[in-house]
């Protein structure tokens, strides 16, 4: 192990520059060898997210692949009751943008090293994982909360991934139902939108800046791009070329140096494979 | 503007043929300078953008540059040809400093040998006289000779052959020099009985013994000339570290006109029987038999000084005629034309190109480039075994005429002075196979999309990776036998004892004659010229290294099971009785013919794919009298690692159909299926099973169902704990594109969930009308149908697209392209394309499979098939078939195979895209836009560039994979494979185990992971199969059905595993496994990831702090990743073997 390590004496939390401090995993109490993980409080400035209070929140880096949720749950509960655990491949800002999906249509996770937001009920539990000793190692896999890794855990997984085709299609329907409804309210809301220009019963017509998307020329890039090489054409069928003498010249000496340079890349490939003795028959 | 490319083009044109000082000095200086920027970045090997500045660009013209532009542009791959020959001739050809020092090695033994003494006259047999250091470099058989024989001077010494020529290339660098016999030493009659050649090689041994004391000749060897054992050589090198650079060839020869050439005529014969046997014949001389071979090779030493002379003539006229030549004689040595007995020579080629030359069939102001094409062109076009051509314009009345040489040679090629056939020891075999390298070459340099040069004067083409099937015959001690069966003491007489030679002709024609149809050309290798020291005797023809023959397969009729012959009752059906022996039956066909018919055994493909062999050895042991222990055939000798099936061996043609007649099966009923709310309008496989190029195709099965567990809900089989790993099923992937409708929702999840409502659907109906067992599942629906599993997966064209669409925050709908979009693409379209096109060139080539699955085969052994992925490998050897040349498609699967292993070690991949031409949809066009790209952007372009049709500019399916470390390590894996497998194949006397080339070198490695057997469900597919196997749930007796509970699919423990170490530490280490049946991952750290880091949040993972003050670096923390292999695979692993003495941190 590191010399430094030895510095610190036992029962003493082991604190790394960075305000990190270095907790000890094992898989299980006979392992030899230990994995470290990096905790500290969460703190960033710009947090928004209810999810992560800055004061109940513990950042925990290096993970291992064999700790799911719950394991990490149960690790941490040693310091004071979990009230949600976060795993995530890389450390960022909380994200909720996809919608409710059953495991079964959520693509496969990556099983690989994680970073943990782990949300205490107290923040005093902080502290406490904070000043765990660094030579009483946290064990994953204990008599009571055994762990499956390795051929039981991928029968397990292969068990798992059955689904009775009833439950499935249960699954689809409550999921194209709100689909549907999500449609129809757009549909709707564009529909009051347009009636709204319409003129009403005395002939007033309401001008509004309106909803985007509404607009009346088709609002994507390919559009965009399209209009913009109109406009280039037409510009282009305006001017001369070769009109006056200079710019005759020109088009000449361009079409020189480009001669030249193909001429010298053609050199270039020439020698470069006479460099690599591309020629010796045998 | 037209005028003056014109003006441009003919002096490129005219430059080599305008032989004047003046032009060469104008040329001189521009190579000098184009060859002074080169010196400055020799070193450098990377081609970069050509950076000018701008006032080089833009600065005026001068008329001259102005010219040298415009003929490049119009020129250009006229000149990058010519710069490509100039610079192969620059290679081949000799430096002045050796010249020099051959010239002088020259001087020296001329002086020497002037000094020869005299010794006293003694009887030719007596050999006293020669001291017991040096040997005669002759066969004394029969032993008396008449004549008396005395050592003197020689008369002259002349140089003769290439080097005086100029046409003399590297490698071998001989210089020929011709020592001639003072005329009292021999007597006129010397002609008859092998005096002559007797006296010459004593003449030689005289020399040798008298040159051994000299201190100015390095080593002296004995040889023969294209392996005519009548005209021995002195072969002799000069003294200290030059030794192996050029050798002086020591010819003894008559004085020029000593004999009467009307001697050697074709019809006369010089060697008595009488003489010969030692049996006293009453013949009178008229009778005896007539000795075409040896009166031809006694000829030969009478006239090299006049061929010289004639070729001196010649080539003062052509300019480019040294260069032509050099150029042929490297075209001929690519294809080993140019060595051994009846081979065709430099010296011929020289011949060829003076025939050409003053018949006026090419000009004298013709380039090398022209030369060279011309005379291919000519051998292509003339056959010579039927209309020999002579090069005497006015021979003397007793020149025999062409129609009587023809009927004493094989191939006619007449010299000079009308006597000699300087083709007289050529086989029609060698001469074909020569006609049918020039047609192939000249197709070749036509057609625009290949490589000409590089294929025609840059390829070897050894007989091991040319033909399709190649036999050797080992005992050759055994063609004497051969010579008695057939009959042939004159044949013998004329060869001057030389079994081997006599026999070869009939063993080819009869070859010929029973393999008939079913092979296009039938080949030989030359045998090598012997070379012994001095001091030992001249080596029996037994000891010369075994024939090979190779033939040229037809893959349409070789492999046929049946020799279909002439009706019972035409006359020509006691010929074919004649030549199959008791093999000949008569047999009644379905036509209602009754004829006579040989039916060889044969059930499984690779069984009829050895029809051949059949053939051959019942032919030469019927024929011959050559017993099956003296073939040796090399012909699907690497095939048995690819090989399955208990009872009939096969290399899973017939498992691959099986497959695919059931998923034919499937896709007529899923066209049928009524009830669904869209229809469909495609089924197409995307698997390697359904292209016959999965390694190991799977096989239907039938299931023990106690050895499983029971998932609850479905009554699906699961595998049971602590139990073997049950048999591995593969899911064969079949794409099913559903009608595109208004009614598709617009969304990414919406089309993920509709598709998953059509799996179920599918499921549903399929299971009601046909009762197949489903399982439907979101991403795919899987079929368990004649005892396989079909795994349906239903596509939306427009999917791609909407997964390219985004709306960004200002509400403008953006298309951009991603790896999600690109992957489904890849699946649902550019995948199903690549099988129904590989499966379309699988009908046209049928060997294309097993050439694949031995190509694939090899790359997992060798723990390559993470890096060339199945497609790439695919590719790889569709490349071979479309692109043959040098060579024509493989047509047996080890050629195949050989040819797979040279492109991988050879290509330029550096500098060459690889353009697979599927369907052949890509023009000369496109391909030089290919190139064009290709060299714009070749820096960010993968290493490995793969071009098709449908993807032209981004090598798609080689875009993740090889990395260019690996595939420099694939590159010399496969140079080194190749070259093993390659030595065992031909030498058999080496151990016979091409599986070596199998076994992957472990030793590279850090870590590596045991895997248990047990858990290992393909162990049975390794290279080396244990000899214990587990049960696997598997019944072997019983016809695989369809219904009842669904199998365990898709379950390997080991890619398993790998999926999550690479996931878990992709960026510390790499992971190598044999994906058929290895039972060892081998762990390659990542040398980057070891260097410590300063500390980051987002790269903690598996490492360890190390603080030094304010310093925190993190380094990998090794004790727990490599604890943490064994815990990942808790069952599966066995023993993990840290080998931490390699480790340098």
């Amino acid at each position: 192990m590191a010399p430094s390590k030895k510095k610190h004496a036992s029962n003493q939390p082991c604190i790394i520059p960075g305000g990190f401090t270095v907790l000890s995993l094992q898989f299980s109490s006979d392992s030899v060898s230990q994995h470290k993980l990096y905790v500290k409080e969460h703190r960033v400035r710009t947090e928004k997210s209810s999810h992560r209070p800055l004061d109940r929140t513990l950042f925990v880096l290096n993970i291992p692949p064999y700790c799911s949720v719950a394991v990490v749950k149960d690790l941490f509960s040693q310091f004071g009751s979990v009230q949600s655990v976060e795993l995530r491949d890389h450390p960022g800002s909380f994200k909720d943008s996809e919608p409710k999906l059953s495991k079964f249509f959520k693509p496969a996770e990556k099983q690989g090293f994680k970073v943990g937001y782990i949300v205490f009920q107290n923040s005093t539990s902080i502290t406490a994982a904070k000043s765990h000793p660094h030579d009483a190692p946290l064990v994953v896999c204990t008599e009571q909360h055994p762990v499956k890794t390795g051929v039981e855990k991928w029968i397990q997984q292969y068990t798992e991934s059955f689904v009775q085709p009833e439950k499935l299609q249960k699954l689809v329907d409550y999921f194209m139902e709100d689909y549907d409804k999500q449609k129809e309210e757009e549909a709707e809301r564009q529909k009051k939108e347009a009636e709204q220009q319409q003129e009403d019963e005395e002939g007033w017509v309401t001008v509004s800046r309106g909803q985007k998307g509404t607009k009346a020329r088709p609002h994507s890039e390919a559009a965009n791009r399209r209009t913009l090489q109109k406009e280039l054409k037409k510009k282009k069928r305006k001017e001369l070329m070769n009109f006056y003498t200079w710019q005759h010249k020109n088009t000449q000496k361009e079409h020189i140096a480009e001669l030249r340079k193909k001429f010298e890349e053609d050199k270039q490939r020439i020698a470069l494979l006479r460099a690599q003795r591309k020629f010796k028959p045998y | 503007m037209k005028k003056k490319l014109t003006v441009a083009e003919d002096p490129a044109e005219m430059v080599p043929t305008d032989s004047t000082n003046e032009k060469q000095d104008e040329e001189a200086p521009l190579k000098a300078k184009r060859s002074k920027p080169e010196g400055a970045d020799g070193e450098e090997v990377v081609y970069q953008p050509v950076k000018l500045s701008r006032s080089d660009l833009y600065r005026p013209p001068t008329a001259e540059e102005l010219n040298q532009l415009k003929e490049a542009e119009s020129l250009f791959h006229c000149s990058l040809l010519k710069m490509k020959m100039e610079e192969l001739l620059k290679e081949v050809a000799l430096r002045e400093r050796r010249k020099q020092q051959i010239d002088s090695f020259i001087q020296t033994i001329t002086k020497l040998l002037q000094a020869v003494p005299d010794s006293p006259e003694v009887e030719v047999s007596d050999l006293s006289w020669l001291s017991g250091a040096v040997k005669i470099p002759f066969l004394l058989v029969p032993k008396t000779s008449k004549g008396k024989f005395h050592m003197a001077p020689p008369a002259s010494v002349d140089l003769i052959g290439s080097y005086p020529l100029g046409t003399c290339i590297k490698p071998r660098v001989m210089a020929d020099l011709a020592v001639t016999i003072p005329a009292d030493i021999l007597h006129p009659k010397d002609v008859i009985n092998q005096r002559y050649p007797r006296k010459r090689a004593l003449y030689l041994a005289g020399l040798a013994q008298y040159l051994t004391s000299s201190s100015d000749i390095g080593t002296m060897r004995y040889s023969c000339l294209h392996g005519n054992r009548l005209r021995p050589v002195l072969l002799l090198t000069p003294p200290g570290k030059d030794s192996s650079s050029f050798t002086v060839r020591v010819h003894a020869c008559p004085p020029p006109g000593f004999f009467k050439p009307s001697r050697f005529h074709p019809q006369r014969n010089n060697i008595r029987t009488e003489w010969y046997t030692g049996l006293q014949t009453s013949q009178s001389e008229s009778s005896e038999p007539p000795t075409p071979h040896y009166n031809s090779s006694v000829l030969g030493d009478l006239l090299p000084r006049a061929h010289l002379q004639f070729l001196s003539a010649v080539s003062s006229q052509c300019s480019a005629f040294a260069d032509g030549v050099a150029l042929l004689k490297v075209w001929l040595r690519q294809r080993e034309l140019d060595q051994g007995a009846g081979c065709f020579n430099g010296f011929l080629a020289s011949m060829l190109l003076a025939y050409l030359l003053t018949t006026h069939r090419i000009s004298n102001t013709m380039t090398a480039y022209q030369l060279l094409r011309n005379s291919l062109n000519f051998l292509a076009s003339t056959d010579l075994t039927v209309n020999g051509i002579s090069l005497a314009k006015d021979p003397d009345s007793t020149a025999p005429s062409l129609a009587e040489f023809h009927s004493a040679f094989q191939v006619v090629f007449v010299d000079p002075s009308g006597h000699l056939n300087m083709c007289a020891d050529m086989t029609a075999c060698t001469y074909k196979q020569l006609q049918h390298e020039a047609s192939v070459s000249i197709q070749f340099w036509d057609n625009p999309t290949v490589d000409g040069f590089h294929a025609l004067l840059m390829t070897p083409k050894p007989m091991i990776r040319t033909s399709d099937h190649v036999f050797q015959l080992c005992d050759l001690v055994k063609l004497q036998f051969s010579c008695k069966k057939l009959n042939l003491l004159s044949e013998l007489m004329d060869h001057s004892g030389n079994y081997v030679q006599t026999v070869l002709p009939f063993i080819l024609s009869l070859l010929q004659q029973g393999l008939g149809q079913r092979i296009c050309l039938l080949t030989h290798s030359l045998s090598p010229d012997p070379e012994w020291s001095v001091e030992s005797e001249a080596p029996k023809y037994k000891a010369q290294p075994p024939l090979s023959f190779g033939l040229l397969l037809r893959p349409e009729l070789a492999a046929s099971v049946l020799e279909r012959g002439p009706p019972a009752d035409s006359p020509k059906a006691a010929e074919f009785r004649q030549l199959w022996g008791f093999r000949s039956e008569l047999r009644r066909f379905q036509d209602g013919a009754i004829t006579e018919a040989v039916l060889w055994d044969g059930k499984s493909t690779c069984q009829k794919r050895l029809v051949p062999r059949q053939i051959i050895t019942h032919l030469l042991q019927l024929h011959a009298a050559l017993p099956d222990s003296c073939v040796r055939y090399v012909a699907a000798m690497v095939d048995d690692v690819i090989q399955i099936g208990n009872e009939v061996p096969s290399t899973g043609e017939e498992e691959s159909l099986l497959v695919v007649q059931s998923y034919d099966d499937l896709s007529r009923k899923l066209w049928r299926l009524e009830g669904l709310p869209l229809s469909i309008t495609s089924v197409q496989g995307a698997h390697p099973a359904l292209r016959y190029t999965q390694v190991f195709p799977p096989q239907p099965l039938k299931l023990d169902y106690s050895f499983f567990d029971r998932e609850k809900t479905q009554r699906s089989l699961v595998p049971k704990d602590g139990k073997p790993c049950p048999a591995y099923i593969t899911p064969i992937t079949v794409i099913c594109h559903m009608e595109g409708s208004g009614k598709w929702p617009h969304d990414r999840l919406a089309i993920r969930h509709i598709r998953t409502a059509f799996h179920i659907k599918l499921g549903e109906l399929l299971k009601k009308h046909h009762n197949y067992t489903c399982r439907p599942s979101p991403t795919h629906l899987d079929v368990w149908k004649d005892g396989l599993v079909f795994r349906i997966q239903v596509a939306y064209h427009r999917e791609p697209q909407v997964l390219r669409e985004s709306v960004n925050a200002e509400g403008l709908l953006v298309v951009r392209d991603n790896e999600e979009a690109q992957a489904l693409e890849m699946a649902t379209i550019h995948k199903p394309l690549l099988t129904s096109t590989l499966h379309g060139l699988q009908q046209q080539h049928p060997c294309f499979g097993a050439v694949c699955r031995l190509a694939k085969r090899w790359l997992g052994a060798q723990l390559f098939s993470e890096d060339i992925t199945e497609d790439t490998a695919d590719l790889l050897v569709a490349s071979l078939f479309l692109q043959p040349a040098p060579f024509t498609p493989p047509g047996s699967p080890q050629v195949g195979f050989l040819r797979f292993l040279h492109l991988l070690s050879s290509f330029d991949w550096r500098n060459n895209p690889l353009i697979v031409n599927l369907n052949n949809h890509l023009t000369a066009a496109d391909y030089t836009e290919i190139k064009n790209d290709f060299m714009a952007s070749r820096e960010s372009l993968p290493v490995m560039f793969i071009a098709t049709p449908k993807d032209k500019k981004l090598s798609m399916w080689t875009k993740r994979a090889p990395c260019v470390q690996m595939l420099q390590r694939v590159v010399v894996v496969a140079a080194e494979s190749l070259k093993v497998v390659e030595r065992q194949l031909m030498d058999g006397t080496q151990m016979q185990d091409v599986r070596v080339a199998m076994r992957p070198p472990l030793d590279a490695y850090d870590v590596l992971i045991h895997l248990n057997p047990k858990q290992v469900p393909l162990l049975s597919q390794a290279v080396d199969p244990p000899t214990v196997t587990f049960s696997r749930g598997v019944v072997t007796s019983g016809l695989a059905q369809s219904g009842g509970a669904l199998p365990v699919i898709d379950y390997n423990p080991v890619s398993l595993y790998l999926t999550e170490l690479r996931e878990a530490f992709g960026d510390l280490a790499l992971f190598f496994c044999d994906p058929y049946g290895g039972t060892v991952i081998a762990v390659l750290w990542k040398p980057k990831a070891f260097i410590p880091a300063p500390f980051k949040t987002s790269q903690v993972s598996a490492r360890r702090v190390e603080v030094r003050g304010e310093e925190v670096n993190t380094v990998p923390n090794v004790e727990a990743i490599l604890e943490d292999f064994q815990v990942m695979g808790q069952g599966l692993v066995k023993s993990i073997e840290a080998r931490t003495e390699k480790w340098s941190f």
